[in-house]
């Protein structure tokens, strides 16, 4: 009776594996090669915390309603009442489901073209690449609110000519100071390095100035490469990036490589802080700077620690840039019903109330100039839009894959002392104009 | 037949004849071929057939909304019919039993592998995971632009029975209703009525909520109001303004047209729509094409995947043959231990022993990296050094093996435990009487009649080390990276962690084409070792013989 039964409740799994795998795309053609997981520096503006660690291989299928959005954990609890009220004012079914930030991407490329997709996502511009070259995203047309947004923030989501989402935040890199062990603000980064050795030879701090270093994190470090000149993709006149303009073995680049080598041999730079020591060493007191996000304010805050964000002081001279992401509701091309997406993100996203509420959820700068200047009093945040300001559009092209990669490895070997900072940059390079053809 | 029988074999009601439980089968006078013919019996079979059928139903009904191909459906209905047939049915009892084994075989075997080899043969990856069809529509679909200058409106649908109307206001405040057949129609000199200065009717037309306009959302869609300048479309269910569609498909040709630019693009069998005056000028997304063994040539020919290949295989070898090793000395030595009654609190040690089996790899691999760091990490805390566990290319290596002995040997410690239990004792005394040292047990009593259980458990863990990608990419991410590499690779990248990251990491995106054509050859490598090892072992198996 039993392995009967068992055969039976087999079968049913079995009914509904076809099911799964009828349509013409299964959710995951070769299992062993797509581990859900993030890779770390294919991602670095997100947290590693919020990287979800699940080793579940089911496809994500849409909720029944008329407008299906998906939405990470941080987000989806301050999108709900939005979409409550927007289904309560206007009779449809609103369902807002709540992925792995990573899961919604892949998510969306797999089961969009299925016909199980959402209708809109929350997500970052520089997926755009991939998205749109998949088509898998629909154009938006922004025209009747871009004048009260930032530029920027419209600018990163245009791809091609066409805007593909409307933004709902900003994010960047910037200095936070623990105010009382570096009271001053530091007018340039080579004071900086001096106050950061200073206490760290007095034993006060474990590590004078912390960011994420292992494993070796690219976006972390781009406001010293750009401050030295150097660059990832050459700009062109449109402001769309040329991946057939590599910077990272310039003149800029390779001074930057050299300042690496010369923070690691001076202790400014420790190869061994990783994103939680980060965190634990500026929350504690045990760092007395750090070059990090506002996603990691609501950590330090939780510390106790008293701190203040300004723009990462000029380096030997130069500005440093960092790489500015920018957040924002997408539609996807497959959407069920694209005119009630476009109305959802067109009219309620674009409030300050929106915006605001999704500021409370993440603490990231809004992008819509209204609701920004409602948070900016905050110094913190001001601290972050100064930063931003002269930061660049994190490069949404396809080929930054090979970019991360490649450059992370060259860091790798930079820190390590594996090979000399000029030659790890050009390895780098090289190796990415070979993978890019 | 009865009578050599162990006490509580169950199976064996006192009542069977000869011939055994086979037998007993045959002829359906075993228990749990009698139980089918019970009421009770009876009503759980119909009851978990119907819930089967129901869900094929439920199933195939899906399928033809989402558009499935036919033969999803067809072998739907096909597995669904063999089922009805063979449970309903008196007899074909072998069959009751073998049907849903086969079944299984072909969903997790035979399926996923025809599947993979499929892939390995197409270029699907970024830009080719769609359709012809869809990719064409999307094409079109993006080339929609606004105008430039285009007047834009705040929209409100508008309908009196099945006739559609928009009621439009431009930005200086102008309203009109917009009619597809009449243009636009300012309200001034129409037949309103207005509820709190809001337009509820207007010439018969009735103002819908977005809810009501949802439901006829196709129509809508489509609506196009005629004026001087071009056409006005809903852009959301709020507004509305001009727009073009620049770039148009002609299926008779199997061309398309760009009216700005006047290129045309054809399909090419790479699955682009390429420009016909100059090659480099393709569309995006393009669609899935079978490209022949085109990925196969790459994965031997390209110098960026070719470079360190030879490098990257020779150490997934080392790495599942140390780790082999390592894990089943290690749980065979605890095993012995253990098994003697000499030790005291057994029972909690062999408890302890299992706790790395239990926790999640995701879990504690992550942990062990964090126990790794270099300076920070608490193991060269409490060695007082700084041994660079992590970065250091050769010590790299050597963790990841000891980390992944760590999850390893409690698997090998519980088969060792129960094949121990296994061999007789009378052999052992037998040894002894004959003036066997205790090495001499170990090496000609147990280890054979140990590893006559345990081969096939070797060969299946170094077939699953072989593939382990979550424990080198969870603790170093393959690194440290190899200086002077064509491409980036690490030390301790096995075969398919390096794939991973050839073809979803780096280039232009994912690449899923060329990521099974690795597959397809790692699972080549690991069938000749299988094959030739159990070939190896067979004769340990005469032993019991």
């Amino acid at each position: 009776m039993h392995a009967r039964l068992k055969f039976f409740a087999f079968f049913a799994l079995f009914a509904l594996l076809i099911a799964a795998c009828a349509p013409d795309e299964p959710a995951a053609p070769v299992d062993e090669e797509t581990p859900e997981e993030e890779p770390v520096d294919e991602e670095p503006e997100e947290e590693p915390e919020e990287e979800p660690v699940d080793d579940e291989d089911e496809p994500v299928v849409r909720a029944e309603a008329d407008l299906v959005i998906w939405a990470d954990d941080t987000r989806t609890p301050a999108l709900q009442p939005f979409a409550d009220e927007f289904g309560a004012a206007n009779e449809v079914e609103v369902a807002v489901q709540e992925l792995g930030f990573g899961d919604i991407r892949d998510g969306l490329v797999v089961s969009g073209p299925a016909g199980e997709g959402p209708d809109i996502i929350i997500g970052a511009h520089d997926w755009l690449g991939e998205l749109v070259e998949n088509g898998v995203v629909a154009p938006i047309d922004l025209s009747g609110v871009e004048g009260d947004l930032e530029e920027v923030a419209v600018q990163a989501f245009t791809f091609d000519g066409q805007t593909y989402g409307v933004p709902y935040a900003l994010e960047n890199v910037a200095l936070f100071r623990n105010t009382d062990l570096a009271p001053d603000v530091p007018a340039t980064w080579e004071e900086l390095e001096e106050t950061a050795l200073a206490l760290q030879e007095d034993g006060e701090v474990e590590q004078g100035v912390v960011w994420p270093a292992e494993p070796a994190d690219p976006y972390h470090n781009y406001p010293v490469v750009t401050a030295h000149g150097g660059y990832v993709f050459g700009m062109q006149d449109d402001g769309t990036y040329d991946p057939s303009d590599l910077g990272i073995d310039s003149e800029g680049g390779l001074e930057a490589a050299r300042h690496f080598g010369e923070m690691i041999e001076r202790g400014v730079l420790s190869p061994d802080i990783t994103y939680e020591l980060m965190i634990e060493f500026f929350g504690g007191g045990d760092a007395a700077y750090a070059i990090t996000g506002p996603w990691a304010m609501r950590d330090f805050d939780t510390a106790g620690v008293p701190y203040e964000v300004t723009p990462i002081p000029d380096i030997a001279g130069g500005t440093p840039q960092p790489f500015v992401g920018v957040q924002g509701f997408m539609v996807s091309a497959f959407a069920e019903n694209e005119l009630l997406a476009n109305t959802f993100v067109l009219d309620y996203m674009t409030t300050t109330d929106a915006q605001l509420a999704m500021f409370e959820a993440d603490a990231r700068p809004p992008a819509l100039t209204a609701a920004f200047e409602e948070v900016a009093d905050d110094p913190n945040i001001e601290g972050f839009g100064e930063a931003g300001a002269a930061g660049v559009p994190m490069p949404a092209i396809p080929e930054m894959a090979s970019v991360w990669e490649a450059w992370t490895d060259a860091y790798e070997l930079l820190y390590e002392g594996a090979l000399e900072p000029e030659e790890a940059f050009e390895q780098a390079a090289e190796q990415i104009r070979g993978l890019i053809q | 037949m009865t009578d050599t029988q162990a006490p509580g074999s169950g199976l064996h009601s006192p009542g069977s004849g000869p011939g055994g439980l086979a037998a007993d089968i045959r002829r359906g006078t075993h228990p749990l071929s009698r139980f089918g013919d019970t009421l009770v019996g009876i009503v759980v079979k119909l009851a978990l057939l119907s819930f089967v059928n129901g869900a094929a139903i439920y199933m195939i009904v899906r399928m033809v909304t989402l558009g499935a191909p036919w033969w999803g459906l067809a072998l739907t209905a096909a597995a669904t019919l063999v089922l009805n047939v063979v449970y309903l049915g008196k007899g074909a009892l072998p069959l009751k039993y073998l049907v849903p084994g086969t079944l299984f075989l072909l969903m997790f075997q035979v399926f996923p592998f025809a599947y993979t080899f499929y892939i390995a043969f197409t270029n699907y990856g970024m830009g080719q995971i769609l359709t012809q069809e869809q990719a064409i529509e999307r094409i079109e679909r993006v080339s929609i632009r606004p105008l430039p200058d285009a007047p834009r409106f705040d929209a409100v649908p508008f309908a009196d029975g099945d006739d559609l109307a928009l009621l439009l206001t431009s930005a200086d405040g102008e309203v009109f209703l917009g009619h597809p057949a009449d243009g636009l129609i300012p309200v001034d000199e129409l037949d309103v009525e207005t509820v709190d200065d809001r337009i509820v009717a207007a010439d018969g037309y009735e103002r819908l909520s977005l809810g009501a306009a949802q439901d006829r959302i196709d129509a809508f869609t489509d609506l196009r109001i005629p004026i001087d300048e071009g056409e006005i479309e809903l852009v959301s269910l709020t507004s509305a303004t001009l727009r073009e569609q620049t770039r148009i498909w002609d299926p008779e040709t199997e061309t398309l047209v760009d009216r700005l630019t006047g290129d045309v693009y054809a399909p090419s069998d790479r699955g682009r729509l390429v420009n016909v005056d100059d090659p480099a000028d393709r569309l995006s997304p393009g669609w899935r094409v079978v490209v022949g063994t085109e990925n196969f040539v790459r994965a031997f020919t390209t110098d960026a995947i070719r470079g360190p290949f030879l490098r990257v295989v020779v150490w997934t070898y080392l790495f599942a043959l140390l780790s082999t090793v390592a894990t089943f000395t290690l749980g065979l030595l605890l095993a012995i231990t253990l098994n003697d009654p000499r030790v005291r609190g057994r029972r909690f040690i062999r408890l302890a022993m299992i706790v790395p089996y239990a926790l999640p790899t995701f879990m504690t691999a992550l942990i062990w990296r964090g126990m790794m760091n270099r300076r920070f990490g608490v193991i060269n805390e409490l060695l007082g050094a700084q041994i660079p566990w992590l970065n250091d290319p050769t010590m790299a290596r050597v963790s990841v093996v000891l980390v992944n002995l760590w999850f390893g040997f409690p698997y090998m410690f519980l088969l060792c435990s129960a094949a121990l239990q296994s061999i007789p004792d009378d052999l052992y005394e037998a040894a002894s009487v004959d003036g066997a040292s205790g090495w001499g047990r170990f090496r000609r009593i147990t280890l054979p009649l140990l590893l006559v259980a345990m081969a096939p458990v070797l060969i299946a863990t170094f077939a699953f080390n072989f593939n382990n990608f979550n424990i080198i990419y969870l603790l170093t991410g393959g690194n440290p990276p190899i200086a002077g590499a064509a491409t980036p690779v690490g030390h301790t990248d096995i075969l398919i962690s390096y794939t991973f990251r050839i073809a979803f990491e780096t280039g232009a995106g994912q690449d899923f084409g060329l990521g099974a054509t690795v597959a397809i050859m790692t699972f080549l490598m690991v069938a000749v070792i299988a094959a030739v090892s159990f070939r190896w072992v067979a004769p340990l198996e005469e032993v019991n013989r």
